[in-house]
């Protein structure tokens, strides 16, 4: 299995990021009910892995950090979702 | 395999669900686009109308074209302030811009390059027809009052073809007015 979607948060931010063109940090933080830290902290390593695109800009005068999922990524949630379909299967 | 165990698998695949689930499909389509569109199209096809009976002056035209540059304009910079202000930007969200600026991209592209093809009321028809679709396109992700509207244009479209001709125009734009900007005026409503 993926090492990185193994972490609930971590394929939940993907799962979110999949039907999006990009979501914002705020409301990545809103939609999946986790701290600020928490957060980064997984997005970085999504970003570090390559599946997920930071990027940051100004929006109103205000920064904003906002992220979009990469081929990688999307292929890798895939995978992940089929392996743990046939981990399910597998155990019925 | 081995790190998840099946009821942590199943656990994370009820998550996704969840989040798709919730993650799909509406459209926030901004109603202020629809309802200076909607205005315009009403407005000049009974400009067009007016001018070609020979009720107004040909001048008027020059009002159209103005009017439909301060469209333009406000569509831009209305589009330029909106964007990134949501949190979140979906993928049906834009594929439903790109089919708007699509449909009234060509509807306009034929009004301009195939005014004998679709001269007098045609050309004001094809307005009709591609205000249709975008409603009707909104409407198939889950909006009513897109699916209303979309109708109320279709239907006055197929009104002005049995009415007298020289109503056909006011019935065009009613339904313009009233699908178009009546489903942008709802949307605002709706969010204020």
């Amino acid at each position: 299995m993926d090492e990185l979607l193994l972490s609930k948060i971590r394929l939940g931010i993907i799962a979110e990021l999949l039907t999006a063109q990009w979501i914002a940090f705020s409301e990545l933080q809103r939609e999946l009910g986790v701290s600020q830290g928490n957060l980064g902290a997984h997005l970085a390593k999504l970003v570090a892995g390559g599946y997920v695109d930071e990027e940051k800009s100004f929006v109103n005068r205000r920064p904003q950090t906002r992220y979009r999922l990469t081929p990688r990524g999307r292929t890798a949630f895939s995978d992940h979702v089929t392996q743990l379909q046939t981990l399910l299967k597998a155990s019925s | 395999m081995d790190d998840l165990n099946p009821e942590q698998a199943r656990d994370h695949l009820e998550m996704v669900e969840r989040i798709l689930a919730q993650s799909q499909q509406r459209l926030c389509a901004g109603g202020e686009f629809f309802v200076i569109w909607g205005l315009f199209s009403g407005g000049a096809t009974i400009a067009a109308h007016l001018i070609g009976q020979g009720i107004a002056p040909f001048g008027l035209l020059w009002v159209v074209a103005a009017a439909l540059v301060a469209c333009i304009v406000f569509s831009v910079l209305r589009g330029r302030a909106l964007r990134g202000t949501g949190g979140r930007e979906s993928l049906v969200q834009r594929e439903f811009f790109n089919v708007l600026w699509l449909t009234l991209g060509l509807a306009f592209v034929v009004n301009v390059a195939a005014y004998r093809v679709f001269s007098g009321i045609a050309s004001a028809a094809i307005w009709s027809f591609a205000e249709t679709i975008v409603l009707l396109y909104i409407a198939m992700h889950g909006n009513r009052r897109a699916a209303a509207c979309g109708v109320l244009v279709l239907a006055s479209l197929i009104v002005a073809n049995v009415v007298p001709s020289q109503d056909a125009a006011y019935v065009l734009a009613a339904g313009m007015v009233a699908g178009y900007t009546g489903f942008g005026l709802t949307e605002l409503l709706v969010k204020a």
